[in-house]
């Protein structure tokens, strides 16, 4: 008796599994455009809905929603607590105001990797984060729909952040916010040094010899924290007058004598003992190394200021724009867009959550938080009065520089990297740094 | 006749009975292990880039290999890069690991330790906590002003220089050489020539510090394991052969050499291939601690499979470079089973 039953629950059990991986193919491969959204649900919900019988039926029923709702998936990575909250109070305003159609969202840790592997697997979230720098892969995967245009007054968008995601004249993606680097300096000890507090046209003469005087070896304090991040030392690159490559991106430009003069400038400062990298002032990154005191400038975007009200709240420190070098001002622009998908299954719905999310309302809610700043020009006065101390962080908008290249660059940034903690610890010429990363670019670039 | 056919019929019926109780696993063992094995060759044949569908990926033959291990560019300097982190890594780990474990373990195993619950039960811990928890408290001990560097002041008396573990990319063997006075500088020329990407002075760096560190780690963490597999097999020896040989008048330390060992090679054959393997795979400390810096010394293998995978958009190549993990990984296993001579134990 008790045989019959385990023989009759392994059937079942083979035949479940064998149902569920046949399902599963079936409609990843043969499945038409128009349910992926649903496929791509809890199962618990599919079969709870009616929408699942509409798989059986021609694919205008998806098309002509008739009162059925239509379901649309946000994915971002998730960050902190507040900003997670306040998406989440921004999507339940979207739902209230548009009935019809119910987004959901979800912010995942590690999202490279659940993106990615939700596009290979043909069911893309409908409206995604895309970082700036990794833009030129999904677009040669041509996994994006081009939808920066379709938003509403697009060139109210400032001409720094459409530059970042647009690629071969095209403007994929609206621009969810943005950080620029700026100057965080310690004021407690600019005073206790008797020095000028920084201003916005400060020079990088200003800043070695601020950086100089705020040393103290003996007690540990240096004047700048710098990492070996070609994110940090690309913004000295263009204030060089340098480039990465030329407009088309047909060549590398590192073996110019520019990008020399950025790279002696800032590894000079490592080796001449005027600033330390983070993890020789016992930090994980510069914005630590600040807020404990051991280095009394840092060059970091808007990220550092909620980090340093938290866990810094009686630092005394102030923010200006970045020195110029001998080709004038520079900053980078650090900034995610939202995304659509190229076969996304309600390109219609996707891009008009995109366009509110971006819009002034949507926009203004976000960036409400101080955290990020908003990306579109109209808005920025009103931002700004909300946190005028910030200031010099928007002000940088107006010169910033994309942090956006070609596919493959993660290579390109590995080898400069690479090179620099090199530099830093003395073992590497500046023109070893410099001819690796041209190599290794030149190579990426010759790949496409 | 009848009763022989009843016997066969049931044998059958225990057949299929059997045949029924594996499928559930083998179903589970086939689509996600054996499918995903030959996906991963196929892949390593094409050039999909992981975030278009697959079907989209252009069959290159063998492109993605030949630009791995001959293409003279950066990813065939980064992969043999990584090779040699992995091989300094493994050569550091494996023999640390198994050689303490089995010290630990010989010392719980003895019949007059008293409290061996408590050591057994220490010594294992490290390997069932959380790898991303030890590597995350260890960022913090390899501080500057971190726990390693003030341990190592004190029993120096205050001679030791403080080190950023993690931010150290100078080689062991480099440090070494640089004592005595030879730097890339002013050493000879060859040193100076390409071999597979890389200058013969950066074969020879050595592991640098930060590997060391996260070489120091794993050794920790895994000694745990080790040491119950040698536990096991220890137990299993009887007491009467220790006591034929006490007999016949043998220090524990000949004990050890003629009775111990020989009887623990079949599972010194298994500890080492486990740390082989583990070694050559070693991807979650190095994605928590270092992400492969500084200067590219802690790249190791599997990590360098998980960056192309999903930093470089380059699966094609992410799958060739595990298949030819994969083939390394084999090929050193059949190495060590010759020189362990343990063909017949497994």
């Amino acid at each position: 008796m008790s045989k019959k039953w385990f023989t009759f629950l392994l059937v079942a059990l083979m035949a479940m599994l064998l149902v569920a991986c046949g399902g599963g193919t079936t409609e990843t491969t043969a499945e038409p455009t128009a349910d992926a959204g649903e496929v791509a649900e809890p199962t618990e919900e599919m079969a709870a809905e009616p929408t699942e019988e509409m798989a059986e039926e021609p694919t205008e029923e998806a098309a002509a929603p008739s009162g059925d709702m239509i379901e649309l998936q946000l994915m971002g990575w998730s960050s902190s607590d507040a900003e997670n909250a306040r998406l989440q109070e921004m999507v339940d305003t979207y739902n209230a105001n548009n009935p019809g159609v119910n987004v959901t969202l979800s912010q995942v840790p590690d999202y490279d990797t659940v993106l990615q592997t939700a596009m290979a697997g043909g069911e893309p979230p409908d409206v995604f984060y895309i970082d700036s720098f990794r833009l030129p892969d999904y677009v040669a995967a041509d996994s994006l729909m081009p939808i920066g245009d379709q938003m509403d007054d697009p060139d109210d968008f400032f001409p720094s952040l459409r530059q970042a995601f647009t690629i071969n004249d095209t403007f994929w993606c609206p621009p969810k916010d943005f950080s620029t680097l700026a100057l965080q300096y310690n004021k407690d000890m600019f005073d206790a040094a008797g020095l000028e507090y920084p201003t916005p046209d400060w020079t990088w003469d200003d800043l070695r010899a601020a950086a100089e005087t705020l040393t103290d070896e003996e007690a540990g304090v240096y004047g700048l924290v710098l990492p070996a991040d070609m994110a940090r030392w690309i913004a000295f690159l263009y204030q060089a007058g340098g480039t990465v490559a030329n407009d088309d991106f047909s060549a590398m430009t590192l073996d110019s004598p520019e990008a020399l003069e950025a790279t002696d400038f800032y590894v000079n400062l490592v080796l001449d003992g005027f600033a330390a990298q983070p993890s020789d002032l016992d930090s994980g990154w510069p914005g630590e190394a600040f807020g404990k005191g051991t280095a009394a400038m840092a060059l970091e975007g808007n990220w550092i200021v909620p980090f340093l009200q938290d866990q810094f709240p009686d630092l005394n420190w102030g923010v200006t724009e970045m020195p110029a070098g001998p080709g004038g001002d520079a900053t980078m622009a650090f900034t995610v867009c939202y995304g659509v998908a190229a076969d996304a299954p309600n390109p219609e719905e996707s891009i008009a959550l995109a366009n509110w999310l971006t819009g002034a309302e949507g926009m203004a809610q976000w960036t409400d938080l101080g955290l990020a700043m908003p990306t579109r020009a109209s808005l920025s006065d009103a931002w700004l009065e909300q946190f005028p101390d910030l200031e010099p962080f928007l002000a940088g908008a107006d010169y910033a520089r994309p942090w956006q290249f070609r596919p493959g660059f993660n290579d390109v940034m590995n080898a400069f990297n690479s090179g620099l903690q090199q530099a830093f610890t003395g073992t590497y010429t500046t023109d070893q740094v410099l001819s690796d990363t041209q190599e290794a670019g030149t190579e990426v670039l010759g790949n496409q | 006749m009848a009763a022989a056919s009843g016997i066969k019929g049931e044998d059958r019926e225990r057949a299929i009975a059997g045949w029924l109780f594996m499928s559930p696993t083998m179903l589970i063992f086939g689509v996600f292990i054996i499918v995903p094995i030959f996906f991963a060759i196929y892949f390593s044949l094409t050039d999909w880039n992981g975030i278009s569908p697959p079907g989209e990926a252009q069959f290159i033959g063998l492109e993605n290999y030949r630009t791995v291990l001959a293409g003279g560019g950066v990813r065939q300097a980064d992969f043999f890069k990584a090779l040699k982190n992995t091989t300094y890594f493994a050569l550091g780990v494996v023999p640390a690991q198994t050689i303490i474990s089995l010290l630990l373990a010989v010392i719980v195993n003895q019949a007059w330790l008293r409290f061996k619950g408590f050591f057994r039960t220490t010594y294992y811990f490290p390997s069932i906590t959380s790898s991303i928890a030890i590597s995350l408290m260890f960022l913090f001990f390899y501080q500057r002003s971190g726990l390693i560097n003030q341990v190592l002041s004190a029993v120096s008396f205050g001679n030791w220089e403080p080190l950023a573990w993690m931010a150290d990319p100078r080689g062991l063997i480099h440090i070494i050489l640089e004592a005595v006075g030879v730097t890339i500088r002013t050493a000879p020329e060859f040193v100076r020539s390409e071999v597979l990407g890389l200058t013969i002075w950066d074969w020879i760096s050595g592991p640098s510090v930060a590997l060391m560190a996260i070489m120091f780690m794993n050794t920790w963490t895994t000694i745990g394991t080790m040491m119950v597999i040698f536990l096991a097999a220890l137990q299993s020896v009887p007491g009467y052969v220790y006591e034929a040989a006490q007999l016949d008048g043998a220090s524990a330390m000949r004990q050890f050499r003629s009775i111990t060992l020989p009887l623990l090679r079949p599972t010194l054959f298994f500890v080492i291939t486990l740390g082989l393997i583990g070694t050559y795979q070693v991807f979650d400390q190095v994605y928590v601690m270092s992400s492969g810096g500084p200067a590219k010394t802690t790249l190791t293998v599997a990590y360098l499979v998980y960056q192309n995978g999903f930093a470089n958009s380059n699966m094609g190549m992410a799958a060739a470079i595990a298949i030819l993990l994969f083939i390394i990984i084999f090929t050193l296993t059949m190495i060590q089973r010759r020189i362990t001579g343990s063909e017949g134990d497994l």
